[in-house]
C-alpha cells in the first residue's frame, strides 16, 4: 500500500516523531511504500541539524535523515510551521536575511499543498498528533 | 500538484479547543487549502472542537487570530458540509444559535457514516 505520515508533534516534547519513525520503518520493512512525509507544526523541529540530545538518547532528527536518505524518501516541512521554530533551508535563510541556516539534508521546505498532494496519492494518510 | 489525481474526500475532525494549542488553526488550514485544491471537505466539529464555533471569540487576548472568523471563511473555499457533534453541543450546554454560522448538527452514528465513506480523515 502507498502510505503518506504527517508528523505534527515535537520530536522531544512528545512521542509523535519517535513513533512516526519507527511506523516509517515497520512500514518498508513490510514493503509498503512511503508517498511523503509530512512535518507539520512543531513536527517540522524533527529537520534541525543542530539538535544535540544526550549521547544515551536518540538523535531523532537524525534518525529521519538515515531513514529519508538511505530510502529517497520525500520528506518536507511546512514552509510556515519551519520559519516560526527557526528551520530554515539556505534559501529561506537568504530571503530573510538570516545568518544560518539549519535543515537537515533530504528534507524540503514546501507548503500544505504538498499534504493534499501526497494524500490523493495514497492509499492512507497517517497522522502522529502528540 | 499532480494534475492527474481525482479529487479526494476529507472529512477533517476538529476536536481542539480554538486556543489551548495550534491544533484547532491547523485543521481549520487543512480544511481551507483542501478546498482550495478542489478536493471535496466534509468538517465535523467534536469534543473542545464545538468551542471553536462561539460567536465573540476575544482571539487578541490569547495573542491569537480568532479561530470563528475562519470559520466563516471555509463556505467561501466551498466547505460546504460543516458539521457539529450532538453529543458536543450538549456537553458544553451550547445551542446552534450560538455559532458563527449555521451546521448541522451530527449524532455519533452519523459521524461513524461520514468516515466510512471519506478517502482521508485527518483528526485534529
Amino acid at each position: 500500500m502507498k502510505f503518506s505520515i504527517v508528523i505534527h508533534g515535537a520530536p522531544w516534547s512528545s512521542s509523535a516523531s519517535h513513533s512516526a519513525l519507527r511506523y516509517a520503518e515497520a512500514l518498508l520493512e513490510c514493503g509498503h511504500e512511503i508517498v511523503r512525509l509530512f512535518f507539520y507544526q512543531d513536527g517540522a523541529s524533527s529537520g534541525s541539524s543542530l539538535c544535540v540530545p544526550p549521547q544515551d538518547e536518540i538523535n531523532i532528527p537524525e534518525q529521519w535523515q538515515v531513514l529519508i536518505n538511505k530510502h529517497g524518501i520525500d520528506a518536507v516541512v511546512c514552509a510556515a510551521s519551519a520559519l516560526k521554530r527557526g528551520i530554515l533551508d539556505a534559501a529561506e535563510a537568504d530571503r530573510y536575511e538570516k545568518n544560518a541556516h539549519n535543515l537537515l539534508p533530504g528534507f524540503a521546505v514546501s507548503g500544505l499543498g504538498q499534504l493534499i498532494d501526497a494524500a490523493g496519492q495514497s492509499d492512507r494518510v497517517v497522522s502522529f498528533v502528540q | 500538484m499532480s494534475q492527474s489525481q481525482s479529487p479526494c474526500s476529507y472529512l477533517i475532525i476538529a476536536r481542539s479547543s480554538p486556543y489551548g494549542s495550534q491544533q484547532a488553526r491547523a485543521a481549520l488550514d487543512i480544511a481551507l487549502t483542501a478546498a482550495a485544491f478542489e478536493q471535496a471537505v466534509s468538517i465535523v466539529f467534536m469534543d473542545a472542537g464545538v468551542l471553536q464555533l462561539l460567536k465573540n471569540q476575544q482571539a487578541d487576548a490569547a495573542g491569537m487570530k480568532n479561530i470563528g472568523k475562519v470559520i466563516t471563511a471555509l463556505e467561501l473555499y466551498e466547505v460546504n458540509s460543516i458539521m457539529v457533534h450532538q453529543e458536543a453541543v450538549d456537553k458544553y450546554d451550547l445551542d446552534p444559535s450560538q455559532f458563527v454560522q449555521s451546521v448541522d448538527v451530527v449524532t455519533s452514528e452519523e459521524i461513524k457514516i461520514l468516515i466510512a465513506g471519506a478517502d482521508q480523515v485527518m483528526v485534529l
